[in-house]
């Protein structure tokens, strides 16, 4: 039967369909003057000071490198003590006028996107924001040594501290970049962030803000004149997929140009698309078991199993850590001495990581009392079972699947590991109240060491275990006022940490980035990876062809 | 009115009705026998390899923790299934008895329950859903049943109202009333046996819905949790790795289909039998 | 027929009220805090946490949560997203059109596909051609919509780049280019996620339709006129079909809600920035105002879709009026 919705709308459907890919199929060799780069997270308010809560967050902070420029930029060797590893941004230079007064010179060439100059009232004018503990109560923290920031001039900024300490400097420029006086004056604080400068920040850096696409993407281009040299990209665009898979096509399938942390299991798959280059990066990330050394249900008690440190040593012995890295990232995965990730400087003088002992594993275990009285492959001490429950959040794919392996190298030596997956908030919750018996964390560190006195100093605001040893926090202060070698001071408190088996650090990993092999002169720094984005070039031709 | 057993009859003849019945008694022993055979392989010899593609040893090769997918496969039916049957039978229960009740007793207790069935069928079962278990913590299968079980029988209670309704105006019910017929009696005798052949259309169309719904959870992080094999949780897991190790995800989701489609089939006679004119 | 109108417009209110209470009595039972995962792995301190409980009212017993949603809900302030910081209702607005775009090519490709074939089928019933069919539709029906998404973008998009993986545009389209390569653009990115969730549907669309016709074919009048020699052609697209729109119309109504849920999965999948992407990412992050607005967003829809199926059969059947 001749119909009307019949063959003839058929073929016009295919038809049309075809005609739209074949354009869509040139475009897709897209003009090399700009760079899409995949992110799980959509910028909404990348500016410093308004990043606080849940818009502290990768995607904002990446955007906002690239808006916003510091005083002085963290080298690539993330060393934050004192002020050797800086390179001039916004500052030109630094001098100290004594231990405790550090004095910036702006570089008078220095402007906004809208042509005004920088001048040191911006940079007062935005630490007097970012102290405000009701406006940003992360960074007013973290800047809480800082304690005044004054002006001499036009150009020079006077920071004084409240003592000497090794990571002035740092203090100083990582944690917030100027903002515009001139522009944010007039706006009460509290209204900044519902106000159009949050919607299309004016900063200082190499790239301006043109547009976001809601759910979509981010795009940014170059700013002509920028002082330190005009960025060869002209535009970037950020592109955001929440879904883990999503992000992976659109890099796979030449949507997209570069991408940050390829998952370890699709590490070999990007691998064999040869327009991509993959790049090996110091990762923040560092992942342990926390053993809680308070009775999860009374912490006023002691953890009946864990409280005792040969148990807690006798599992890391019987860790195959080496292994378990092998296993879920392959080559670029390192076995951390402490809780060290790969971008902490401290790591390069630290010792390396015990091996494996299962002998001294199961005598330490035999000499707490622990024997198999039933014969069924747990361990037992007074009829109660060596059963721990591991506390996993369902969201991390990697340490859904070290759970597993190590449950499973446990069980050999006699530790019965019952998994437990919670859902994020869950999880979090539960940490924070104590609630385990051994948690498996995983922190992205501040390049600062200073930050390892928040989960391991006696009073840590994230010492969710109760782990608390007197000589580690005398050390730990040591290293962070500066007295003596810092690096000698941090390593010992590491060492302490590790003969007390406060936990089992297992993985610091670096993490391959993947960027399009047109782009040339592509560095990553490891604390923030798109910064040095401006001194990128790329090459005209685009690279032919993809192979897998 | 015909009874159950004429219509599983009916259905048997019916070509189609027979592929999907056979099919699903093949997931159903499978479910039950498979994880004997091949036990869920949480311990494994060679950790370093993993991502087999299908071979010799492996017919569905093996995934990122050299776990072979088959046997995943074959365990996570006994856990979908299982949910599903069992949830369905809750949905079935609850909304035979709620329309029982509004079609019998009507008036304003009709009205009532009626508000809330539209109420509650205008959001859609998947929001429902996933509120509630963003809500609650990890939740242990049976809660997951009852949840699951809780949320799905609004249509079915219009069904079966609708068929009270229909069968009262055929005179049975007044006639056995004005006989002196005490309720139960008539419920059980009367109504019951006539809504039963919708309810088993319903009751095997949704266990196929079910196990989407379930698997959709799964895949979401929000059903059943790892490590407890599940279809939906192991296309989640196989999103990172699709590129290098498809069968990871394809296999789980053909065992979806082939389950849901066999479901489907016999459902499909099972409701030419009972209403022939749709045949 | 203004006053079943106005009965009928009360009622979807009232549903739409019942919703609502629902929805909020269960996200409120929450054992869960949406503030607790931002401390997710720096760590955060009291006095932040306390300064952002206030600000987004977390703090307050639940009674009076409640009473401010409410009163906002009464101005159209549907409260801030915690994870965006801006207002939910501005949120949807943006996010809402993708979604519209996404379930409206659907239903296109439903009401033109999926109607022909299942009208195709009931006039050909029992033929081979209505049997394979139905096996087909079994099987689309069966496909969990996420899976095929995610076995689509793999292979069109990645192993054989013919359709963009996901994503809703290039953003690399120079700005000066024309409405039509734009709109190209855009269909482009569009064909995966309507195939994906077009499979399912029109599978569904097409069982519903052949039964809905068989019914219509058996009536009196079509049997009339077949016998009085009208061609079949006409019997079909002149008679037959007109009163099997009214299941149809159903469907529309029914549509609405299996789509926006399939929207959560084949959205996330693809990339698609829908309100579907948006309530699986507030899902995670326990969001409750957005996921609260949007639950509430997607209710309004299909009550309205209700409403709408509603008015359409009572313009065309007056008997429905008076019932």
């Amino acid at each position: 039967m001749s119909t009307v919705t019949g063959w003839r709308s058929r073929l016009a459907f295919v038809v049309m369909l075809t005609a739209w890919s074949i354009p869509g199929a040139q475009a897709q060799a897209a003009p090399a003057t700009g760079i899409v780069i995949v992110t799980g997270q959509q910028a909404t308010t990348p500016v410093p000071t308004l990043m606080e809560g849940a818009a502290n967050g990768v995607g904002n902070q990446d955007v906002a490198d690239q808006l916003f420029l510091r005083l002085a930029e963290l080298g690539p060797k993330a060393q934050t003590a004192g002020d050797r590893d800086f390179v001039p941004a916004l500052a030109r230079s630094w001098t100290r006028r004594d231990s405790t007064t550090l004095v910036f010179d702006l570089d008078s060439r220095a402007r906004w996107h809208d042509g005004t100059p920088v001048t040191a009232r911006d940079v007062v004018f935005t630490f007097k924001r970012a102290k405000n503990p009701d406006l940003a109560p992360r960074v007013s923290d973290l800047l809480r040594q800082i304690v005044s920031v004054a002006a001499e001039g036009d150009s020079r900024v006077v920071f004084r501290f409240a003592r000497p300490y090794a990571e002035q400097l740092y203090d100083a420029t990582y944690h917030v970049a100027p903002i515009p006086f001139h522009l944010l004056d007039s706006i009460p604080p509290d209204s900044v962030s519902r106000s159009s400068f949050a919607t299309s920040p004016i900063g200082s850096g190499p790239y301006r803000w043109v547009r976001s696409v809601p759910g979509q993407f981010v795009e940014l281009a170059a700013v002509p004149d920028f002082f330190l040299g005009k960025p060869k990209i002209a535009r970037v665009i950020l592109r955001t997929a929440v879904e883990p898979s999503a992000r992976l096509n659109l890099l796979l399938s030449g949507q997209a140009d570069a991408m940050d942390i390829i998952p370890p299991p699709s590490v070999n798959q990007v691998a064999a698309d040869t327009t991509l280059r993959l790049i090996a990066v110091p990762s923040s990330t560092m992942g342990f078991l926390l053993f809680n050394q308070r009775d999860p249900k009374n912490r006023a008690r002691p953890h009946s199993i864990l409280a005792d440190n040969r148990v807690r040593r006798a599992i890391t012995f019987g860790l195959d850590r080496r292994q378990l890295v092998q296993a879920v990232f392959g080559s670029h995965g390192m076995v951390p001495y402490g809780p060290v990730s790969q971008l902490l400087w401290i790591r390069h003088r630290s010792p390396r990581a015990e091996g494996p002992n299962v002998n001294e594993a199961r005598r330490l275990l035999a000499a707490t009392g622990w024997g198999d009285s039933d014969a069924d492959g747990t361990l037992d001490r007074d009829g109660h079972p060596l059963r721990l429950v591991l506390s996993v959040p369902n969201t991390s794919g990697i340490r859904r699947q070290m759970a597993l392996l190590i449950q499973e190298q446990l069980r050999r030596i006699g530790v019965q590991i019952e998994i437990l997956q919670l859902e994020f908030p869950i999880y979090l919750e539960r940490r924070a109240a104590g609630d385990f018996d051994v948690d498996f964390s995983s922190v992205n560190q501040d390049p600062s060491p200073s930050g390892l006195t928040q989960s391991w100093a006696c009073t840590g605001g994230n010492n969710v275990a109760g782990y608390c040893d007197r000589g580690v926090d005398s050390v730990m202060e040591q290293a962070v006022r500066g007295r003596g070698d810092p690096g000698e001071r941090w390593i010992e408190a590491l060492r302490k940490i590790e003969e007390d088996a406060a936990a089992t650090f297992l993985y610091a990993p670096a993490f391959m980035y993947a960027v399009n092999r047109r782009f040339r002169g592509v560095t990553i720094t490891p604390q923030s990876a798109w910064l040095t984005l401006r001194k990128w070039s790329v090459s005209p031709v685009p690279v032919a062809g993809r192979s897998r | 009115m015909t009874s159950i057993l004429e219509i599983l009859r009916s259905a048997w003849r019916n070509p189609r009705g027979r592929t999907g019945a056979l099919l699903l008694l093949i997931v159903a022993v499978a479910a039950l026998v498979g994880p004997w055979l091949l036990p869920d392989p949480l311990a494994q010899p060679d950790i370093l390899a993993g991502g087999l593609p299908p071979g010799v040893g492996h017919p569905f090769g093996t995934d990122q923790l050299s776990r072979d997918v088959l046997a995943r496969v074959v365990n996570g039916a006994r856990i979908s299934l299982g949910v599903s049957v069992l949830a369905v039978a809750l949905s079935v229960t609850l909304g035979a008895a709620v329309g029982i009740v509004a079609g019998y007793w009507g008036g304003a207790i009709d009205a009532a329950l009626m508000r809330l069935v539209d109420g509650a069928l205008a959001i859609p079962r998947l929001f429902i859903l996933l509120l509630v278990l963003a809500v609650w913590e990890r939740v242990p299968v049976l809660a997951l049943i009852l949840i699951i079980g809780v949320t799905g029988w609004f249509a079915t209670s219009r069904l079966v109202r609708g068929e009270v309704l229909r069968i009262r105006e055929e005179g049975y019910v007044q006639a056995a009333e004005a006989l002196g017929a005490r309720r139960r009696r008539i419920i059980f005798r009367h109504l019951l046996p006539n809504a039963l052949g919708p309810l088993l259309v319903a009751a095997t169309l949704g266990v196929g819905d079910v196990i989407l719904l379930e698997a959709g959870l799964s895949f979401l992080g929000l059903g059943i949790q790892p490590p407890t094999p599940s279809w939906g949780g192991m296309i989640l897991d196989s999103r990172e790795v699709m590129v290098s190790a498809p069968w990871t995800g394809i296999f789980p989701g053909l065992a979806i289909v082939v389950t849901v489609l066999s479901a489907n089939l016999f459902g499909d006679a099972l409701r030419d039998a009972v209403d022939p004119r749709s045949a | 027929m203004g006053g079943w109108l106005l009965r009928r417009a009360l009622q979807a209110v009232v549903t739409l009220a019942i919703a609502t209470a629902l929805l909020f009595v269960l996200m409120r039972a929450a054992p869960g805090d949406p503030l607790f995962r931002l401390s997710a792995d720096r760590p955060i301190s009291q006095k932040e946490i306390e300064v952002l409980r206030a600000r987004y009212g977390l703090d307050q017993p639940v009674g009076r949560q409640l009473a401010a949603f409410l009163g906002g809900l009464v101005h159209g302030d549907l409260g801030v997203s915690i994870e965006y910081g801006r207002p939910v209702t501005a949120l949807l607005a943006e996010r809402l059109p993708a979604t519209l775009l996404l379930g409206g090519s659907v239903l296109l490709l439903n009401f033109t596909v999926g109607l022909w074939l299942g009208v195709r089928q009931a006039v050909r019933r029992g033929a081979r051609e209505d049997r394979w069919l139905t096996t087909l539709s079994l099987t689309g029906y069966a496909m969990p919509s996420f899976w095929l998404g995610l076995m689509l973008a793999w292979l069109v998009g990645v192993e054989w780049r013919l359709l963009p993986a996901a994503g809703m545009q290039d953003p690399l389209l120079s700005s000066d280019a024309g409405w039509l390569t734009r709109a190209g653009d855009v269909l482009r990115h569009l064909v995966l996620p309507v195939l994906t969730l077009s499979v399912v549907s029109i599978a569904a669309t097409m069982r519903y339709q052949r039964a809905a016709m068989l019914e219509v074919l058996h009536l009196p009048y079509i049997v009339t006129a077949r016998a009085k020699g009208l061609p079949e052609r006409l019997v079909t697209w002149r008679h037959a079909w007109r009163n099997a729109l009214f299941p149809v119309i159903t469907l529309f109504g029914l549509w609405l809600p299996i789509l926006v849920s399939g929207s959560v999965f084949v959205e996330a999948v693809f990339a698609w920035p829908g309100l579907g992407s948006l309530a699986a990412g507030a899902v995670g992050g326990r969001d409750y105002p957005l996921l609260m607005g949007a639950s509430l967003l997607v209710a309004a829809l299909v009550v309205a879709g209700g409403f709408l199926t509603d008015v359409a059969y009572a313009l065309l059947d007056p008997r429905v009026r008076i019932g």
